[in-house]
């Protein structure tokens, strides 16, 4: 069949393909109209259609976690400790992977992290006690001069260097007791 | 007003005339797409009676769609119901009026993907309930064009999802290439080339 007498053939296809409708369809869908319509709001349609793509849970939240770390990163407003957004995101899977097994290991990738990226941190997760939550795991010293602590249970903290030596006195004493 | 009257022609008057229907097109057509527009207004500014309205215009036509995708009727309203629960709940999505076909019909388009995507061993419910109309006297013309006509739906009917609703957009649905691409969410370009193969493929069937 020539192409032209198709296209002829399909434009009969709308009479040809038609049946009565229920009168009762059109009521039944203007029950179902809202109250209240209201255009959805940005956000909103950013969720839908990450909820269309029909994208896992999972999947979902990394996608969610890679953009915040990407805004951070690119637009300011955080202290950056990593080099790069993917060594970030290492990172930060690794401190969530250990939180249930050891926070310290976790701290040790963190130190060795910023040793690589030529930090001037002191590393005290050999000798302290794990079950005291307010052990330092390690010193970062900061631009200002100040100190930035890593405790154990995760907690980070800027002090001086007075309150560096007597938080590191205490910890000293604890053990020896 | 004088000399407009003083150049009246005999063809002004004749409403027959090819200029005259041409005029009528183009103001049934401007006037529709007056209403198109300000019906997209109202349902942005989220207007109940509009919603209604669009109820009123549309839900023949999405129900014939379905049926013309290749659900069965139950399945259809359901279907149909679904669309417009999903248009009330994406109003923002609705540029112009110009937009209203593509965006209602990507819409139920969306929603028998899902549905066929959820139900994948469900055969397509078949054509044999609707009815061919009797339009030709002579009775050997009427068989062979019915016959040509019942071939021509069980191919459609064959056809892959995608070609098949391609052909049901713009042929039986009678939407522009513009809107039946923007109906099934890609370019103009593709579409043509959908529609192509869908085309080559049905010659390929029908006799």
């Amino acid at each position: 069949m020539g192409k032209e007498e198709l296209k002829e053939l399909l434009n009969k296809l709308p009479d040809a393909m038609t049946e009565p409708v229920r009168p009762g369809l059109g009521e039944d869908i203007k029950h179902q109209i809202p109250h209240r319509l209201s255009p959805h709001r940005v956000g909103m349609d950013t969720i839908n259609i990450i909820i269309d793509f029909r994208i896992n849970k999972l999947a979902a939240a990394a996608a969610i976690i890679i953009t915040i770390i990407f805004c951070a990163t690119f637009l300011g407003g955080r202290d950056s400790t990593g080099g790069s957004v993917l060594q970030d995101s290492m990172l930060l899977i690794k401190y969530w992977g250990a939180a249930d097994t050891s926070k310290i290991s976790a701290g040790r990738s963190k130190y060795e992290h910023l040793l690589q990226r030529g930090e001037d941190v002191v590393w005290y997760g050999d000798r302290l006690n794990p079950k005291d939550s307010g052990a330092v795991l390690m010193q970062r010293k900061l631009a200002d001069g100040k100190y930035e602590v890593t405790f154990v249970d995760g907690r980070e903290k800027q002090v001086t260097a007075e309150d560096l030596i007597t938080l590191l006195s205490e910890m000293l004493q604890k053990k020896t007791k | 007003m004088a000399i407009k009257k003083a150049n009246l022609t005999e063809q002004d008057f004749d409403p027959a005339h090819p200029i005259n229907k041409l005029r009528e097109l183009n103001k049934l057509k401007e006037n529709s797409e007056q209403t198109r527009d300000s019906l997209a207004r109202r349902l942005r500014a989220g207007e109940h009676a509009a919603a209604a309205e669009l109820v009123d215009i549309y839900y023949k036509q999405i129900y014939l769609f379905m049926r013309r995708l290749g659900h069965d009727r139950q399945v259809s309203e359901d279907l149909t119901q679904e669309t417009f629960l999903n248009a009330w709940h994406h109003i923002g999505q609705l540029r112009d009026g110009k937009a209203l076909n593509g965006w209602l019909y990507r819409i139920a388009g969306n929603v028998s993907k899902l549905y066929w995507r959820k139900h994948k061993g469900r055969k397509t419910a078949t054509l044999e309930g609707f009815n061919v109309p009797d339009n030709t006297n002579a009775q050997y013309d009427k068989v062979e064009r019915n016959e040509q006509l019942e071939q021509l739906k069980n191919a459609v009917a064959r056809l892959p999802i995608k070609l098949r609703q391609t052909i049901v957009l713009h042929y039986i649905q009678q939407l522009t290439i513009a809107e039946s691409a923007d109906a099934a969410g890609v370019r103009q370009g593709t579409f043509k080339s959908r529609l192509n193969r869908a085309l080559n493929a049905l010659r390929k069937q029908v006799t």
